[in-house]
């Protein structure tokens, strides 16, 4: 009987320390003895060698210059953000400082785990990002009041890149960012470009959803619509005119390359730069592979984004959150404040070569030089407006379930119009179903 | 304590007072020995299921602010009518009988031929183990490397251009070769030890008799495998249907769900969509289906045996 218990109290003396040890592990990051620092995990994605180096960089000036509020670099991945940070929240030991985009934040917003900043923002760097990049992390908190759940500061838009030698060739009007090609325009010089092998333009369509949804802003196609507080998916003529033209340049006109169609964006690269096609539809940073890796003697040019009925594109943007069970939030959006001020978005912007939301940056002589097309994509920031599917809640299952197969295989040719339509609504009203009870 | 049980007792009452307080004696101390053993299992194995099962039955989301309330069988009537999960089921049972079926003859194969006695037997018995070193990951990220549609060796060898992992119809396929690949060298290790239990006299008896290669394998390897292949079999087929690792590091379960498998399927309910209720019910009755089938398997096949 002795035996026993004796056993049975070092079981639990065991266990206890084991418990003891595991929930330490947060407490010791976050505990902040007075006259300690405090210490805050800052959850980066960046990526690009030259980005990575420049949020090493800053965080370090940051760390020198604050010897109260130490801040950890901690390098993540956009390939699995969210499902790290889904286990990260459950489990309690989230980041404070979050990077990612606004696409996500909405569910993280609608689930509780984020904090809201609306009344917490310096009044500097509120003024600095214009509202239209702030609606789009102003989020729903899943009880039906709106916050701002993230600080935005890069943001992408669709451009074109092309080969400069069979652009002047093909003898078109090579427009300019007042005066943008309109789709007949940009269809018709496609046609002028297929000569030989080489065909006018290339849609690397991989991942289908994101592009043809922001395009689709060019003739007003939003593809979701609210009424009485429920979301429904809406696809009807404006909807599918983008994805019309798209799927006539490859089976109609056959001037887009059908060997890049299964392909992600980066990938129809080589057979760019060996001029195989002379249009290439791509977010602005592939830029940097392009003026990096292209051959010596390669000659492009960055074009402004197509017009419909208006310029506007879907725009989503990175941003940077604080987690709402994070010990130290006021000291986070500190270290938010000084991460994105103009300078450093100016920087940060160059390196991941995509727009600062910073209007101050955005004025910067680095980001409006001819140089690699930077004053084009500059420019083109003003025809970003929140893309309609950042507010619905679902959107992240309805695109990996029903929109991105169904797209697919539309821009297959597997099935018509009419066809994928069909799916996108019927199917896509079922998922959406599911976040509304 | 065979023995005690068995021994003609007399019964006498005192006698048999005494010998139930030895019983349970050594039953207490049987329990404090175990106990140390029993802790982690009850907290970390049994544990986790008992609250996964309780969890099939709630509409628990792994959000912050959402009340979880039982909900009954609720999630199960959802799955039953969901045609992503059976498309998903049908998935997951093409990979794990393809996956098993091809993995045993393939392996039946190499361990029939390195039970002969070649020469550099022993280097040939080492190189069939090496898959089994690797851990899932790495074999996803080494044929992730063949399959690539640029600078992979298969279309170079192959002279084609084909995006193996993002073809609709090649994506299934070309993971169940690796598959089959990831898990010959257990099925062969023990296929090649029970090749070299079959009792050497039965070959000498039947060549007595003039039988030739075929009759022999037909007639004494097979029936005398028959229990080493009946176990071998079972446990690939469950170790196959809850795969998980090397096809989320090959396909993440695409093409457009093409390869995407139970487990995948149920991964992403809990950590993408964050249902984690729904995807508990899914975990569930992937086990007893898995269950069900081995249950039926085995029960054939001691009938058989008997």
């Amino acid at each position: 009987m002795r035996m026993k218990s004796a056993l049975a109290a070092a079981a639990i003396v065991a266990l206890a320390a084991g418990c003891g040890s595991g929930g330490g592990d947060k407490g010791g990051s976050a505990a902040g003895k007075p006259g300690e620092p405090v210490k805050l995990n800052f959850l980066s994605l960046a990526w690009q060698k030259e980005s990575v180096a420049a949020n090493k960089q800053i965080v370090d000036e940051w760390n020198k210059a604050n010897p109260t509020i130490q801040v950890t670099y901690v390098q993540g991945s956009w390939d699995n953000v969210n499902d790290q940070l889904v286990t990260q929240f459950a489990g309690g030991t989230a980041p404070d400082v979050i990077h990612n985009d606004s696409p996500a934040l909405s569910g993280f917003a609608s689930d509780g785990y984020l904090l809201d900043l609306s009344d917490k923002l310096p009044a500097e760097l509120k003024s600095d990002i214009p509202q239209k990049s702030w609606d789009t992390v102003t989020f729903d908190d899943g009880k039906g009041k709106q916050g701002v759940y993230g600080v935005p500061f890069l943001q992408e838009s669709q451009v074109i890149i092309a080969n400069k030698k069979l652009l002047d060739g093909a003898g078109v009007r090579i427009p300019t960012p007042d005066n943008p090609w309109t789709w007949d325009e940009f269809s018709a010089a496609a046609k002028k470009m297929t000569k030989g092998d080489a065909f006018g333009v290339a849609w690397p369509m991989k991942s289908p959803v994101n592009k043809s949804l922001n395009l689709a802003l060019n003739f007003g196609g939003t593809f979701f619509q609210t009424v009485d507080g429920k979301t429904t998916v809406k696809v009807g003529p404006e909807e599918k005119e983008v994805l019309q033209r798209i799927h006539d340049q490859l089976y109609k006109d056959k001037s887009a390359d059908p060997a890049a169609l299964g392909q992600g964006t980066a990938d129809p690269l080589p057979a760019f730069y060996a001029g195989k096609f002379a249009l290439l539809p791509a977010g602005v940073y592939l830029r940097q592979q392009v003026a990096e890796q292209a051959p010596k003697g390669f000659e492009w040019v960055t074009l402004p984004p197509l017009k419909g009925t208006t310029t506007d594109q879907g725009a989503v943007s990175q941003t940077l959150s604080v987690a709402q069970d994070s010990k130290h939030p006021d000291e986070a959006l500190k270290f938010i404040s000084y991460f994105l001020n103009p300078t450093n978005q100016a920087k940060l912007a160059k390196g991941d070569w995509l727009l600062p939301t910073s209007v101050k940056a955005a004025a910067d002589p680095s980001m409006t030089t001819k140089e690699n097309g930077w004053d084009v994509a500059t420019a083109s920031a003003k025809n970003l407006v929140v893309a309609p599917f950042l507010k619905v809640n679902g959107f992240d299952e309805w695109k990996s379930k029903v929109a991105t197969p169904a797209l697919q295989e539309y821009f297959a040719n597997k099935i018509s119009i009419d066809d994928v339509a069909k799916k996108l609504v019927d199917d896509g009203n079922k998922v959406l179903e599911r976040y509304q009870r | 304590m065979t023995a005690t049980a068995t021994r003609p007792a007399p019964p006498t009452p005192p006698a048999r007072h005494a010998r139930r307080r030895r019983f349970s004696r050594q039953t207490r101390e049987m329990w404090v020995l175990m106990l140390p053993a029993l802790v982690p299992v009850l907290l970390f194995s049994v544990g986790p299921l008992l609250y996964g099962i309780a969890l099939a039955f709630t509409d628990a989301r792994n959000t912050r602010n959402h009340e979880t309330s039982f909900v009954g069988l609720e999630n199960l009537g959802d799955l039953l009518t969901a045609e992503d999960f059976w498309s998903s089921f049908r998935i997951g049972m093409i990979w794990a009988v393809s996956v098993t079926g091809l993995q045993f003859l393939a392996a039946l194969g190499l361990a029939l031929l390195l039970n002969q006695d070649l020469r550099f037997r022993g280097v040939a018995r080492v190189l069939a183990v090496v898959p089994w070193a690797m851990p899932p990951v790495v074999i996803g990220l080494m044929w992730k490397l063949v399959y690539h549609p640029d600078a992979g060796i298969l279309n170079s060898v192959l002279g084609t251009h084909v995006n193996w992992l993002a073809d609709f119809s090649l994506a299934l396929p070309a993971i169940i070769v690796v598959g089959v690949w990831t898990g010959m060298p257990q099925t062969t290790v023990v296929l090649l030890a029970g090749l070299q239990n079959v009792p050497r006299e039965l070959y000498e008896a039947v060549e007595v008799d003039g039988a030739g290669r075929w009759r022999k394998f037909w007639n004494i390897t097979l029936p005398q495998l028959k229990p080493v292949i009946v176990a071998i079999t079972s446990l690939d087929f469950v170790w196959n249907i809850n795969q998980f690792g090397l096809v989320y590091v090959l396909t993440q379960g695409g093409p457009g769900g093409q390869t995407r498998l139970p487990m995948l399927f149920a991964y992403e309910e809990a950590f993408r969509y964050r249902f984690a209720g729904y995807a508990s019910m899914l975990g569930l009755a992937m086990a007893v289906v898995v269950l069900a089938a081995l249950g039926l398997y085995l029960w054939r096949q001691m009938r058989e045996a008997k």
